[in-house]
């Protein structure tokens, strides 16, 4: 009872510092939407190196000659020509590839009009703006090529007949750049809060003596964290949902999948944060301490996750990188949910990662948590 | 139980190696106001903080209240207060939601809590700023406050460090009258100050750290009498202290070397009196009393002797003075201060490191 009443106690504070901090609190909930709006409406470009399954379905010098197009092209990175559609979509929906080019059965046949399809998966929706125009202008260019090649004064009719046609099949429907980026920019501005709030919250107070009264107290290390860490997950939880609505509202962001599940990852992925966040300023002496210490950490992880760019376009160190970060799971598991409708099965790895990264952070955190004021 | 506090061989080494307390042997006595004085750095933040398991001791042990403050330090927590040299308390929370939180933080119930806060807020004069933010207080105000949060629980010992630092006369009197009041009513004080003037007027006993060990502990007037039993011992290890930072090339010691020379203390007894009328007849009068070595005028009806050693030799001045037709405005022994003590103190503790 007691201890729930010190919980409490650090919950009310908190809400009430918050609050009285009229600019603090309309900056926490105004940056994240500034950030997806300004992202949304302000950010795009050309991606290189996707990776595509390409369909071969007949052999020909035609089939040869696209191949070598696509593999020429930089916008793409060709990891495997296989001959099965089925197994070329199975790895698209799977995430093993960004998109699959599948040429038709009938793709060396001069007498018709051929329908290649580009099935791509449009909730990486960087790559899915970067590859479709440049798959519909390559083909363009080999379709113009071919009827350039087959066209003769004797039958100029095989001009339309041997035209190549592209056929997109967007798997999750037309994905604006603003819903994929919301999931990204939810988990960084969780990311971001926790970090900065935690070094307020306990190195901080540390700093400004305030700590030492709790401690003056008989209160346990476990409850002062705990209470810490309820605390601000429940206001992060609250901005979170805010931030959802409001993106939902204003820009019309849409949610393919389980809120429930939503909301357990919301709260997992900021006490993930919130144990990363503990961790360091257990030890720290000031605050100015923590902020340097968490800097090298904080900055690239916003980076190597997958917030702004797909992982697979980054150079192959930093693609390692970005497998040790929670930030990279969190941000994976809120997009799959998000925009794939993925359910608890589909993103398990990403939350057991999620969790294991969680349990270590606290460990640690109550390890060298030092009371020593 | 005797003791509120009992040290033995406590000791504090922190991470960068510096021995802030060495072997620290302090017996502080129940339901006492106890002094703990001690120059800069000389480890009497870090006892208090070790003392109210804020920070943890290196080796030795204490009991506080009767319990270790290792071994039990949650029960130390229930029976202590403490005012910290810095006022620890949330600045973007009122006075009262500081106070409640506090509080609750020691498990009161609602009902005693209310009264609790509503009684001291009364008692130290805070209740009209009850819904003030601590950011918007004076220190006076700040350190009312944190009393209070210290208080709340009904500690039996309560630790002040340097709690009237940079307060005004009146608010310093209402804490030293507060802490009065405690001790009456059956609490042990533990205060920490470098005001010699607070410490002589409340304390009952005086511990001198220096170096992070007890260089002496005495009532305030023992250790005063101490002093003047000892004065040419004492000035001699001044002047020989003096002697030495003159000698040191490397520092510069000017500031330390004029405070050592002022706390040379006279050896001789010695009395200053202001004098209305002197005249050369009374001058002649005194020079001639067997217990005067000398008289020194100097302006303004200020008159200086020297006396010899004598039960009635200020007795036999005063009367000459008045047989005269002097009027007295005011007489001045130059018994030892408090600060001649400390002063004395901690030179010689030095001396004998440097040794």
């Amino acid at each position: 009872m007691i201890e729930l009443k010190k919980f409490w106690w650090m919950i009310k504070k908190d809400i009430l510092v918050l609050f009285r901090h009229k600019a603090r609190l309309i900056s926490m909930i105004v940056f994240p939407i500034l950030m997806i709006a300004l992202c949304g409406y302000g950010m795009g470009g050309d991606l290189t190196n996707s990776q595509i399954v390409i369909v071969k379905q007949t052999d020909g010098q035609l089939t040869d000659q696209t191949i070598a197009a696509i593999k020429a092209d930089d916008t793409y990175k060709v990891d495997t020509v296989i001959t099965d559609p089925k197994e070329a979509k199975d790895k698209v929906d799977n995430g093993e590839e960004k998109a699959a080019i599948i040429l038709p059965a009938d793709y060396e046949d001069k007498n018709s009009s051929k329908n290649v399809l580009l099935y791509i998966d449009s909730s990486d929706q960087t790559a899915t703006s970067s590859i479709v125009p440049k798959t519909e202008a390559l083909f363009a260019k080999l379709s113009s090529e071919l009827e350039t090649q087959m066209a003769t004064p004797q039958n100029p009719i095989a001009q339309t007949t041997n035209s190549i046609k592209l056929q997109v099949d967007k798997i999750y429907g037309d994905i604006d750049y603003i819903d994929f980026l919301l999931p990204g920019v939810l988990a960084m501005s969780m990311f971001m809060s926790s970090m900065f709030s935690m070094g307020n919250s306990i190195a901080g107070e540390r700093e400004r003596g305030e700590l030492a009264r709790l401690f003056m107290t008989p209160t346990s290390i476990a409850t002062v964290i705990g209470g810490k860490i309820v605390s601000h997950l429940s206001i992060e939880f609250v901005r979170s949902i805010i931030l959802i609505i409001s993106a939902i509202a204003l820009f019309g962001v849409v949610l393919n999948g389980s809120v429930v599940l939503l909301l357990l990852l919301l709260i997992l992925a900021t006490l993930c944060f919130v144990g990363f966040g503990t961790m360091f300023s257990a030890t720290a002496k000031s605050q100015e301490d923590y902020t340097q210490m968490i800097m090298p950490f904080t900055m690239p992880m916003m980076f190597i996750s997958g917030v702004f760019f797909p992982i697979e376009t980054m150079p192959w160190i930093l693609q390692k990188l970005a497998y040790v970060v929670p930030l990279t799971y969190a941000n994976d598991a809120l997009r799959a949910v998000m925009l794939q409708g993925a359910g608890i099965g589909d993103i398990a790895i990403d939350i057991l990662v999620l969790l294991g990264f969680t349990v270590l952070f606290f460990a640690i955190a109550v390890k060298r948590f030092n009371r020593d004021i | 139980m005797k003791y509120a506090i009992e040290t033995n061989n406590l000791t504090k080494v922190y991470d960068n190696g510096f021995k802030a307390v060495n072997e620290l042997n302090l017996n502080v006595e129940n339901k006492t106001i106890a002094g703990i004085l001690g120059p800069n750095g000389a480890g009497k933040t870090t006892t208090i903080k070790m003392l109210t398991c804020i920070i943890q001791k290196t080796s030795g042990s204490a009991k506080v209240a009767g319990y270790d403050i290792t071994k039990e330090p949650n029960q130390v927590r229930e029976e202590i207060g403490m005012v910290p040299q810095l006022v620890s308390l949330y600045e973007d929370l009122t006075v009262r939601e500081n106070v409640e939180l506090c509080a609750d933080f020691y498990g009161l119930k609602p009902d005693t809590k209310e009264k609790r806060i509503e009684d001291l807020m009364e008692l130290v004069d805070i209740k009209y700023a009850e819904n003030k933010f601590i950011s918007q207080l004076s220190g006076g105000m700040k350190q009312k406050t944190s009393v209070v949060a210290s208080l709340v629980h009904r500690p039996q010992i309560l630790f002040l460090d340097e709690p009237t630092v940079g307060l005004d006369p009146t608010t310093k009197r209402v804490l030293w009258d507060l802490m009065e009041d405690l001790n009456e009513k059956g609490h042990t004080i533990i205060l920490c100050s470098h005001d010699m003037y607070e410490v002589d007027k409340i304390c009952d006993t005086l511990s001198i750290i220096n170096q992070g060990t007890l260089a002496v502990k005495d009532t305030p007037q023992g250790l005063k009498d101490s002093l003047l039993e000892n004065k040419k011992e004492n000035n001699s290890i001044i002047r020989s202290m003096i002697q030495d930072l003159e000698q040191d090339e490397d520092e510069d010691h000017k500031e330390e070397i004029e405070s050592l020379k002022a706390s040379i203390t006279n050896e001789d007894e010695e009395i200053t009196a202001i004098v209305t009328n002197i005249t050369e007849e009374m001058i002649n009068d005194l020079e001639t009393l067997d217990t005067v070595k000398y008289v020194e005028q100097v302006a303004n009806g200020r008159i200086t002797l020297a006396l010899k050693k004598s039960e009635n030799s200020v007795n036999k001045v005063i009367t000459t003075i008045l047989r005269n037709n002097g009027n007295i405005a005011s007489i001045k022994t130059n018994d030892p201060t408090l600060e001649d003590v400390f002063i004395n103190l901690t030179a010689k503790k030095r001396k004998e490191i440097k040794n």
